[in-house]
């Protein structure tokens, strides 16, 4: 008997709640936050249900099939090309029209549809009431309210999904236009009658009205009849209305798309402004907002020093209570001395990154589930245009600050070449997680927490330069700002620490193989005798121009792999997480390190993301660049350094 | 009591309007057209909405703006074309 299997995707506008759902449906961990544009890449899972396979697709979030950048262009295809099942169309409750719209865009396509009224709550304490069984019946496809955070509904939701896919009923309502328009579309449909499309021939003639160029290419290349009829059309409805055929339809849509929400909500409006409310005003504030921001972000780096240094101590006691067990185990001969450096690799692991990493990633998604990057973005506008970007661009450079990975794919949500290249090289600048180890780890823990913030205020300095400069060398107006503020809600606790958990695992599965074969690695390389060769190869850069011990050459090497592998492979090479006590890595020495691993390549899989991004070419000049770069500015800070350091003393 | 129509940015923090039109704009160089004046639209800012400005960020930032329910940031650069209408 052949498998029953079926496929639905979950499609509507950004931060609706899509991802909940998906994460709830199937258990993967689909990336969460209050912003618009966290999802870019379709995931997919898989779940069991009534004798069903069922693959669930979460798509990036999208206004409409007229699509504006790469993420909603991947969910068009999806849903109009590769045609799921079924549908689910998650909408936010609290904004219906505007969700709405989508959806009687979606309603033409022919698909089964579902509605996922998601986040009632948040509805309702907005003082937004509405009456679903209306919805029902003025829509004509199922309707479930959900609160996906708390998996109400979802049960529901799934079975009406899985019921209309047997039925393979599609949406009966047609969403019906004004006159004209109307005599347009039935003039194109006529004319399509003969043409074999893989769309729905008034879902053609509607979109070629609205001006879609590429369906437009499509028709063309069938019967370029049709596409000078729609362009005629066009012209005379345009020259009836005054405004242009694809304005009038869109007006035509949001009507209905406005009648009915306004049919079915039951507004009670409160008299005193939300909590919500009076904190979005606080921190868009022309002054207040600044200094808000500001305050805010030193009271994170400084919680996330000290809670860090407390771990970090603790679990160092912790740990070096097993050196004598270890000896014990393996013996002192060549063995035990392997292991022992094995060992060193992962109890620094453990001591030096992980305490910085937790905390940073709890902070990171607490403020993302919060909602302030996006008023973050909103005062930022105009800086981030100093650098040819718009606002929003802001939020994957902060995203960066966790892993540039991931922050390298969220620059999708720019919408032109041009700034994605300019996003993904300013993002690869930006002190990840791994680097903060470094920062925090090397330069705070053994010279102060002032050189820290120093170094990461220097930092913000290169990244604003070196945005100027790439701007310089791709000039071209920033596209506009058009980014939706979601309100703030109160960060769900459970999700906060579910993503930090994950995080950590993915660290734990990724980095701890690569520290304990790193470590391995280096022992080998010591016992063959190759390790003074190689680290003198390097000496001209690392000893003579850098100033830096001849070994740390090696630790250098091995962060191309992972930032925190150069701390910590340092560890092991000199044998000692204190490194206070290893001669010739002074203050000075401790801050170029530092600096030179801030910047000095991206690492592998920042590299590979690149690629994916931006192409082998500019991912290599990209590469190139920031080494000779980090070399540079290593030199030139070690100088500078030295007559500084001689003149306090 | 005359009609006035203004550009959105010409607003004062507060003020409601009706949208009247918005701008195209072509790229500078390839000609082509950005098409955000759709994506405005698609976004609930067509012809006849309702639109209130609720602030700008300093340093000719971004214009915050409450439309259908829905609360976005615009560039300027764009929220300069977006023509509206208001009562004397
Ligand atoms: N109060 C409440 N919050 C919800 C509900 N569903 C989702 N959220 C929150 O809404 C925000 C957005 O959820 P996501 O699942 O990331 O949204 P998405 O639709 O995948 O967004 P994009 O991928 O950006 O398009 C998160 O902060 C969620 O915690 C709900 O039913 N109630
Ligand atoms: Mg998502």
């Amino acid at each position: 008997m052949a498998e029953k299997r079926l496929r639905i995707a979950l499609a509507g506008n950004t931060n609706v709640g899509k991802s909940v759902i998906f994460n709830y449906l199937t258990g993967l961990h689909q990336h969460i936050g209050n912003w618009p544009g966290k999802t870019v890449e379709k995931a997919e899972g898989t779940l069991h249900f009534k004798g069903y396979t069922i693959d669930i697709i979460d798509l990036p979030g999208i206004y409409s099939l007229s699509t504006y950048s790469i993420e909603e262009q991947i969910s068009r295809e999806y849903i109009t090309v590769e045609k799921p099942d079924v549908v689910i169309n998650v909408v936010d409750a609290s904004v219906l029209e505007r969700n709405l719209y989508f959806t009687l865009q979606l309603m033409g396509l022919n698909v089964p549809l579902v509605l996922a009224l998601n986040q009632v709550d948040m509805a309702k304490k907005k003082g937004i009431e509405i009456d679903v069984e209306k919805l029902e019946k003025l829509l004509g496809i199922p309707v479930v309210p959900t609160v996906a955070i708390k998996g109400i509904g979802i049960f529901k939701l799934l079975e009406r999904a899985v019921e209309i896919a047997e039925k393979r009923e599609t949406p009966k309502m047609v969403v019906k236009f004004g006159k004209e328009v109307e005599d347009g579309i039935a003039k194109l449909v006529k004319m399509l009658e003969g043409v074999h499309c893989r769309y729905p021939p008034r879902y053609v003639a509607i979109r070629l009205l609205e001006g879609d160029e590429e369906l437009e290419k499509e028709i063309e290349r069938l019967n370029p009849e049709v596409v000078a009829t729609a362009k005629k059309i066009s012209k005379e409805l345009e020259e009836l209305h005054g405004h242009s055929c694809s304005t009038v339809i869109m007006a035509e849509r949001y009507e209905i798309a406005g009648r009915i929400a306004r049919e079915v909500q039951k507004l009670s409006s409160s008299t005193k402004p939300r909590l919500e409310e009076r904190l979005h005003n606080l921190t868009t504030h022309k002054i207040a907002g600044y200094v808000i921001m500001i305050l805010s972000l030193l009271a994170i780096f400084y919680s996330i020093f000290t809670a860090g240094g407390y771990l970090s101590e603790f679990l160092n006691e912790l740990f070096y209570i097993t050196e004598p067990l270890f000896y014990e185990l393996f013996g002192t001969g060549a063995i035990g001395n392997l292991m022992w450096s094995v060992m060193e690799g992962v109890i620094a692991g453990i001591t030096i990154a992980l305490p910085y990493i937790v905390p940073f990633y709890i902070v990171l998604y607490f403020l993302e589930d919060s909602g302030y990057l996006s008023r973050i973005a909103f005062l930022m506008g105009n800086i981030m245009h100093k650098i040819g970007l718009h606002g929003k661009a802001i939020i994957p450079l902060i995203l960066g600050y966790g892993c540039n990975v991931p922050a390298c794919l969220g620059c999708r949500i720019m919408e032109t070449e041009r700034e994605r290249l300019l996003a993904v090289f300013v993002t690869t600048l930006v002190p990840c997680a791994a680097r903060t180890v470094i920062i925090l780890g090397l330069v705070g823990k053994y010279l102060g927490i002032e050189y820290a913030l120093a170094l990461y205020i220097f930092n913000l300095a290169i990244i604003f330069a070196l945005g100027r400069l790439a701007f310089k060398v791709l000039p071209g107006e920033p596209t506009a700002l058009i980014m939706e503020m979601h309100d703030y809600r109160w960060p769900h606790l459970k999700t906060v620490l579910k993503q930090t958990w994950f995080r950590l695992l993915e660290f734990i599965k990724i980095a701890f193989p690569l520290i304990i074969l790193g470590s391995f690695t280096i022992k080998l390389i010591e016992v063959f005798g190759l390790l003074e060769p190689i680290a003198l190869a390097l000496s001209p850069v690392t000893v003579t121009w850098l100033g830096l011990p001849l070994i740390t050459g090696i630790a250098l090497i091995f962060g191309v792999l992972r930032k925190e592998l150069t701390l910590i492979m340092l560890a092991t090479l000199f044998g000692t997480t204190n490194f206070a006590e290893v001669p010739g890595f002074g203050p000075i020495q401790m801050i170029v390190f530092t600096i030179v691993t801030m910047f000095y390549i991206p690492c592998i899989s920042t590299i590979a993301a690149l690629i994916k991004e931006i192409g082998w070419k500019k991912a290599l000049i990209i590469t190139i660049f920031e080494i000779l770069f980090a070399i540079t500015i290593g030199g030139i800070a070690y100088r500078i350094l030295i007559q500084i350091f001689a003149l306090g003393h | 009591m005359g009609k006035r129509t203004i550009p959105l940015t010409a607003l004062k923090a507060g003020e409601t309007a009706t949208v009247v039109s918005i701008d195209a704009v072509f790229c500078k160089g390839c000609g082509k057209r950005w098409g955000f004046e759709k994506r405005l639209m698609d976004m609930g800012l067509t012809p006849g909405t309702k639109v209130t400005v609720v602030k700008s960020a300093p340093f000719h930032g971004p214009v915050e703006i409450l439309v259908r329910g829905s609360r976005l940031a615009l560039g300027r650069g764009i929220a300069d074309r977006i023509l509206v209408e208001v009562e004397d």
